[in-house]
């Protein structure tokens, strides 16, 4: 007997009767096998071995089989999916879901319902791809004309929608199709249960999505706001999990920008998540509490200074990174079934801490990201900057990406630069995830932007961390596909050249490479230009022999790169960094004579000393007081070349500046006047 | 004596101080007003999550209070804790799985307790090989998903070892009021799976809540007339 494409051979067991001709027989048969396999694996299993799916499946897509051993049927797939991912897979081969998605829209109650609590079973399984039911419009809009025919319906199509919804997209589809209003009449239900899935499902919904939000904000069915009714699940009468999805949907929301706070936030959301971190609370509330705490207060000054006092936070969160599973007695003898399940308890436990370290490091990085007091207290509070350092190295990625953002905020106070840091080496692991290729381009982000700071000048482990390799490192940086990691390397360039030696200086443009620098001068984003005029100023800086010293390997090319600038369609903002460039060029010995013996320079001096931005007069005349200065070597000529050009004649124009600053400028560079 | 009469009563151990204790709680007691309305609802939720379809089709037209449910609804349950106390366990099991599917599944200390007196009613009737190919199909399976049900089965296993096993260390097993507790158990999970307010009646929360505050009373060593037969509502002398 061939059913379908699989040959089946007629099986010697008790079900023969499926196959018999009379239906009142096989009627029997579908319940017999139901109860049969209705909490026994073993039995789950043995049907499926024994191949009988294709004649269940060719049971419900007979017309003429009775309604109620169809529901029979559909009721043994449901009850086969809770086996194992075997069984659940071969559900998947043998085309179950489609067949219980078209069931869907029969006329019989119990069949429809039996077929949408079977549909959850099966998704449950990681073998099964929920994406089909976006496959066709209908079946969405189909499964939220079923929500309201009874609770248990309500329940299976919001985990099914809550299941589903994994994509902007799909939760777009989902805002389109009428969802607002279903689930705002599923959140009106005296049922518990009800009420949890319909929040979950919200939840998964308005994450991220700004639009989406808008609309919940102002859905409303049967005379009740949707907004309403969430602000009313936060309350302490409820669950807490109930409090717990209702307090994430308002965190979303509230990150969304779609309405502001006026008392909401801080004082229903805010302390109903931090309250539900705490000890007593079961181990995946608290995980979830925490992320969404954190992702509250990320941006928000104020609110992570009011978390930071609230209800022993720092400490609750703390204690994430000791937590402990509760000590279970061996017993003795397991079976290989026992044992299996213990093994699996055992890693259930280990990803959980895993979970509560990472939520921790969340929690963390925002609220010290922009208060110092708080940062403070963190890095008193044991075993935090320990346990932060440690999980720089851990084999997770997931875990290593949270500590380094955490570690960034902390890298943002100047004090923990001078102490914390020196004592725990934190930029070895740093550099490590930098300098590997495998490292996520996000990891590298936050660890390259950490390390800039660590790199300023005050800093006690900048030494180290350039013999390891920093310069070569943030070199390679810059020449990255992705802006933000460019501009991290050249940042990092400018910090690690900030008043620091020659030695270091000469270093960086070696690795660098002329080439490089004007690569990056002409960089399509913005910042990276500043921060690479920012850095040629450092490197310009200081002693004079310093400047002397660089402009003698690399006079032509800097100068053929101010007037790159300078001749360029960028903002003033930038040209004046080049002409503080040129400032610095001119406060050296030797390095004058560049500027003095190019007339084009002279030209742009002159020019831009009479342009109408004063902060660009200013820093043309700052350069012309450099040039003149009367004490060094040299003075004479050059006042009486620049002379000649007319260079006074414009300063005595500009003796009357409205500008302060340009004035005085003005009046220090007359005084260096010999004549 | 100060304020708050009880406290400083219980500093002072002299037998009349104990009189007039007790005459004090006695009297605040039967001052207290429960009203007939909040006790014809604690009766009838009684009935209808118990399922006594009948008591309570009565007693909402003797007394006046609404079930609040159709008590047709009822007859599930009711069959299936009749089936259960009738020994009738395949029957039992078949209208659960008729009612809520996904239970047994979902709950497999239920169904051990179930298949559990499947095995104990095989016993009864003294079909020995049955029973012992039974527990090998279905009850090994449990005994390997939870240790937990490994001691019941082995007392109920250890019945075959007896010639009568009536009169049996584990006769207890055959007694009908394990019939009742399984049934009772039962009757518990389907209202759960109901989405009811409570699997419990509020008349058994209600003395719950009466045994955990006298030992909370206790605890903190305070004297006062102790109910012990709850069932009578009989005072202990408080000695």
């Amino acid at each position: 007997m061939v059913c379908g494409n699989m040959e089946v051979e007629v099986p010697r067991s008790t079900w023969d009767k499926l196959y018999d001709p009379q239906p009142e027989k096989v009627a029997i048969a579908v319940k017999s096998l139901k109860n049969c396999i209705i909490g026994s694996k073993k039995q789950k299993e043995q049907i499926v071995e024994q191949g009988l799916l294709a004649r269940l499946v060719n049971l419900l897509v007979e017309p003429d089989i009775n309604p109620r051993v169809k529901t029979n049927v559909v009721q043994i797939f449901g009850s086969i999916s809770k086996g194992s991912e075997l069984t659940a897979k071969s559900l998947s081969d043998a085309g179950v879901v489609k067949i219980l998605l078209n069931g869907l829209v029969n006329t019989e109650p119990q069949l429809t319902e039996a077929c949408l609590l079977s549909l959850v079973s099966i998704f449950d399984s990681k073998e099964t791809s929920i994406e089909v039911i976006y496959s066709d419009p209908a079946i969405i809009s189909h499964l939220l004309s079923l929500m309201p025919h009874s609770t248990n319906s309500s329940v299976a199509v919001c985990r099914l929608l809550t299941k589903g919804c994994e994509s902007l997209d799909h939760q777009n589809i989902l805002l389109n199709s009428g969802t607002p209003k279903s689930i705002c009449e599923v959140l009106s239900s005296p049922v518990p249960v009800a009420q949890l899935c319909a929040l979950q499902c919200l939840a998964a919904m308005v994450y991220k999505n700004e639009n989406a939000a808008h609309v919940y904000l102002s859905t409303s069915a049967q005379g009740k706001s949707l907004m309403g009714h969430i602000v009313f699940y936060t309350g302490r009468e409820h669950q807490e999990e109930i409090q717990l999805e209702a307090s994430r949907i308002l965190t979303y929301m509230y990150r969304c920008g779609v309405f502001e706070e006026d008392g909401l936030i801080v004082f229903q959301v805010l302390p109903c998540l931090v309250r539900l971190c705490k000890k007593e609370e079961r181990v995946v509330n608290r995980i979830l509490a925490a992320e969404t705490l954190a992702y509250l207060i990320e941006i928000d000054v104020e609110l992570q200074q009011i978390a930071a006092i609230s209800n022993h936070l720092i400490c609750t969160t703390a204690s994430f990174l000791r937590w402990e599973p509760d000590h279970r007695q061996k017993a003795s003898g397991m079976s290989r079934v026992q044992m299996n399940k213990l093994t699996q308890q055992l890693e259930k436990e280990a990803d959980q801490a895993k979970q509560l370290r990472k939520a921790a490091f969340h929690v963390f990085a925002s609220l010290s990201a922009n208060d110092e007091e708080i940062r403070k207290r963190l890095i008193e509070t044991e075993p935090v900057v320990q346990s932060v350092v440690g999980a720089l190295q851990d084999s997770d990625e997931d875990v290593v990406m949270s500590a380094i953002r955490c570690l960034h905020s902390l890298s943002r106070s100047v004090q923990l630069l001078r102490t914390t840091f020196q004592d725990h080496t934190v930029w070895e692991p740093l550099m490590k995830i930098l300098s590997s290729p495998a490292s996520k381009v996000e990891s590298v982000l936050v660890a390259s932007s950490t390390l800039c700071n660590l790199l300023l000048d005050f800093s006690p482990s900048k030494e180290k961390i350039l013999d390891s390799g920093a310069v070569e490192l943030l070199c390679e940086l810059t020449r990255k596909y992705d802006p933000s990691l460019r501009l991290n390397g050249v940042w990092g360039l400018m910090n690690l050249s900030f008043n620091s030696e020659q030695r270091i200086k000469s270093q960086i443009m070696t690795t660098l490479g002329t080439d490089q620098v004007f690569r990056l001068l002409s960089d399509t984003e913005i910042q990276v230009v500043m921060k690479t005029l920012g850095l040629l100023r450092n490197l310009l800086s200081n002693e004079k022999h310093h400047i002397d010293t660089i402009t003698s390997l690399y006079g032509k090319q800097l100068m053929q790169a101010v007037v790159f600038i300078l001749e360029s369609e960028n903002s003033h903002e930038v040209k004046e960094q080049a002409l503080c460039m040129l400032a610095n060029i001119a406060n050296g010995d030797t390095s004058k004579k560049l500027i003095v013996d190019n007339e084009d320079v002279l030209k742009k001096l002159k020019s831009y000393m009479l342009h109408n931005n004063t902060n660009l007069q200013t820093a043309a005349v700052v350069c012309i007081q450099n040039l003149i200065w009367r004490e060094e070597e040299g003075s004479c000529d050059r006042q009486a070349k620049l002379k000649d050009i007319g260079v006074f004649n414009i300063l005595n124009q500009l003796k009357t500046a409205e500008d302060s600053v340009l004035k005085e400028k003005v009046k220090m560079a007359l005084d260096q006047a010999s004549m | 004596m100060g304020e708050g009469g009880l406290r400083d009563i219980s500093l002072n151990q002299s037998r009349d101080d104990s009189d007039l204790l007790e005459l004090m709680w006695m009297d605040q007691l039967a001052k207290v007003q429960v009203p007939r309305q909040t006790l014809n609802k604690l009766v009838m939720n009684y009935l209808v999550t118990e399922g006594f379809k009948e008591a309570a089709e009565r007693f909402q037209e003797e007394s006046g209070v609404s079930a609040e449910i159709d008590l047709n609804l009822l007859d599930n349950r009711i069959n299936i804790r009749d089936a259960i106390q009738a020994g009738k366990m395949d029957e039992a099991i078949s209208l659960l799985n008729d009612l809520h599917p996904t239970l047994l599944d979902e709950n497999r200390y239920l169904l051990f307790h179930l298949q559990q007196q499947s095995l104990i009613e095989l016993i009864r009737e003294q079909r020995v090989e049955e029973a012992l190919e039974f527990a090998g199909n279905h009850l090994a399976e449990r005994g390997e998903e939870d240790s937990k049900v490994l001691q019941e089965l082995e007392r109920t296993l250890a019945l075959l070892a007896f010639e009568d096993p009536f009169s049996s260390p584990f006769s207890d097993l055959l007694s009908h009021t394990h019939r009742q507790q399984v049934a009772s158990e039962v009757n518990e999970a389907i209202l759960k799976a109901e989405h009811a307010d409570s699997a419990q009646s509020k008349l058994a929360a209600s003395l719950k809540l009466l045994i955990w505050a006298q030992e909370e009373l206790d605890k903190k060593k305070v004297r006062y007339p102790r109910m012990t037969d709850l069932a009578a509502g009989k005072f202990q002398d408080p000695k």
